[in-house]
């Protein structure tokens, strides 16, 4: 019956379209990268080295930007509008963002790196946590560990590959983790002492067995007095340090005054050169990727205080 | 995507309404660097906020900062009327003796704890359209939005029910003394809407975009406009233009919108001051023509 045959061909036209309705919806998912804002540059390293060619990455902070003084531009909010995931560090690294950040999660895929961190591996300062977990190669580990799962809960056809990568990533991870505790263990035992601007490095003086001192606090915005740069001219002269550190995202002028002071008292000090902290290098040049910021900051280390 | 532009264009728009009128009245009373002066002064609120509550949170943060923000204002009011100091020099007395109490606080008592007004206070406005109030399931806008509307209200209320009370008390204090009207009330008034103005904006909008809002459209509108009134809708035109065209500035260039918007004020009252120097040289060359013409 015409009525009957007709009913059917609906059926198929129907179910046609619905059809290529889903194919339509799935099929750009699968083809197009997932698009990837990370805060920091080093969360950004690890995103396109475990998320790799599935995945359209933006950084929000450049190479050289103190996170406390970044401010967002126009085009930030379009990123972030975009983005179907955002990776920040917490910790407070952000700031008043972070607020925002856990408000947004409701709505979108919106993760910080550092949330599955036992509270026995982080550093607690009174009255907040350090968020500078990237400096300790071991713990930045964990960190990917959270973009892998973020991502595979995105693209979870695609889960393997980015295990692949993943494993990959980690086991040069692990490769530099060790190379940094070669390295810095190469350093006079009385000489393993890290005096940078500001107190960045906890982390890493904790994982390969410095003493880290910082000639500001946890935030390069507090002021230090004159206690303090006293403080440190002193453990300079008692133990004989050669070297002290700026940090790449930070005025060096502080510590100038420092090494200034230290030479009037007849003790050769020096700036032992410049460690990447806060943020990476210039794309492009071995201190724009995470391993390569790493290996800088430890052989400019090793060489100064050797 | 558009409801984005157009949560942070509104927000930027309430902030530019209710810091211009405030801001012409604290013109006339020279003490537009207020403001400013508030934008320091809050660091000892939030220390001492801080060092109570023990927790960094933005409603505490928030309490902290308008309580010192209005001690701010009114101490540097009473200070130039009961010390007898300059209205500037008063205010950079106090601000600068709490910014100073703050830093003291910090090193002595928060020492490891990142407190500073940039990164436990001031907002960031390319971030309102994410902050958003959610009742249920509902999105109910900006939460800075809502701040800000609440204290436009405010300040439109007050401006529209005490304008020529204002006005009289601007123009003409001895007068208005004579006549029995509480100068000193009217003052504090205005002292109060400052501080809960420009610490709410800071919230929701971060510190620059609020201390140019608040002095340079009143100071455009202050080169030409010839009365009270005539001041205030000219203070709000220019932040409003300054607004929209900052804003497009920002998604042409990819810029920081706060900075833009901040950018284009200035640029208007150098605008503004050319157009009228130009047109005081016309006159001045149309009248000794015309003195000329008669003169032969």
């Amino acid at each position: 019956m015409v009525f009957v045959r007709w009913n059917r061909l609906k059926h198929s036209l129907l179910s046609m379209v619905l059809f290529g309705g889903w194919f339509g919806l799935i099929a750009p998912l699968q083809a197009e990268p997932l698009k990837v804002v990370a805060t920091t540059g080093m969360i950004g390293d690890l995103v396109e080295n475990i998320g790799g060619d599935q995945v359209a990455l933006e950084v929000l902070m450049g190479p050289g930007v103190d996170p406390h003084l970044y401010k967002a531009t126009q085009g930030d909010l379009r990123r972030l509008q975009r983005a179907d995931v955002i990776f920040y560090n917490g910790l407070h690294l952000e700031g008043r963002m972070q607020d925002v950040f856990e408000k947004m999660a409701r709505f979108k895929t919106v993760v910080a790196v550092t949330h599955e961190m036992k509270k026995d591996t982080l550093i607690e300062a009174d009255g907040g946590t350090d968020p500078h977990v990237w400096l300790d190669v071991g713990l930045w580990r964990q960190a990917g560990q959270a973009v892998l799962a973020t991502l595979k809960s995105k693209r979870p056809q695609q889960s393997s590959r980015l295990e692949e990568q993943a494993e990959a990533y980690f086991a040069q991870l692990a490769e530099l983790d060790a190379w940094v505790q070669a390295q810095t263990d190469t350093i006079p035992a009385s000489q393993r002492v890290l005096i940078t601007s500001h107190d960045a490095f906890g982390y890493f003086g904790r994982a390969y067995g410095l003493e880290v001192r910082g000639l500001q606090g946890l935030s390069t915005a507090t002021e230090f007095g004159l206690n303090d740069i006293k403080r440190l001219k002193d453990l300079v002269i008692e133990r004989q340090i050669k070297a002290v550190f700026v940090e790449t995202s930070v005025s060096e002028k502080f510590l100038r005054s420092l090494v200034e002071g230290v030479r009037e008292s007849g003790h050769p000090l020096r700036i032992g050169g410049k460690l990447y902290s806060d943020a990476m290098g210039m794309p492009g040049t071995p201190e724009g990727t995470y391993l390569g910021m790493v290996r800088h900051n430890v052989s400019t280390l090793v060489q100064a205080l050797k | 995507m558009i409801m984005g532009d157009f949560w942070i264009l509104a927000t930027a728009s309430l902030v530019g309404v209710s810091t211009a009128l405030v801001g012409v009245l604290l013109i006339l009373r020279r003490m537009s660097l207020l403001g400013d002066a508030i934008s320091h002064s809050v660091l000892l609120g939030i220390v001492l906020a801080y060092l109570i509550s023990g927790s960094r949170s933005v409603i505490a943060m928030m309490i902290g900062a308008t309580l010192i923000g209005l001690m701010t204002a009114w101490l540097s009011n009473s200070l130039h009327r009961l010390g007898k100091l300059q209205t500037d020099a008063s205010i950079g007395i106090i601000f600068t003796w709490f910014f100073a109490m703050g830093v003291i606080l910090i090193s002595v008592y928060a020492g490891q704890v990142d407190l500073d007004q940039d990164c436990v206070l001031y907002g960031e406005i390319t971030m309102v359209p994410f902050d958003m109030v959610i009742m249920g399931e509902k999105m109910l806008g900006p939460r800075a939005l809502w701040l800000i509307g609440g204290v436009t209200l405010l300040n439109l209320l007050v401006v529209v029910v005490a304008f020529e009370r204002f006005r009289l008390v601007s123009y003409h204090p001895l007068l208005a003394l004579t006549l029995g009207v509480n100068v000193t009330f009217w003052h504090y008034l205005l002292m109060t809407l400052v501080s809960l103005t420009t610490v709410a904006s800071f919230e929701a909008v971060g510190a620059i975009l609020v201390v140019a809002l608040l002095v340079i459209p009143a100071s455009s509108a202050y080169l030409w406009a010839r009365s009270l009134k005539q001041m205030m809708w000219a203070a709000v035109g220019y932040a409003q233009s300054a607004v929209l065209l900052g804003y497009a500035l920002a998604a042409w260039l990819d810029l920081a919108i706060a900075a833009a918007i901040a950018t284009l004020t200035g640029l208007q009252l150098l605008l503004t001051i050319a157009v009228m120097q130009w047109r005081q040289w016309w006159r001045r060359r149309v009248s000794f023509r015309d003195r000329d013409a008669y003169t032969r």
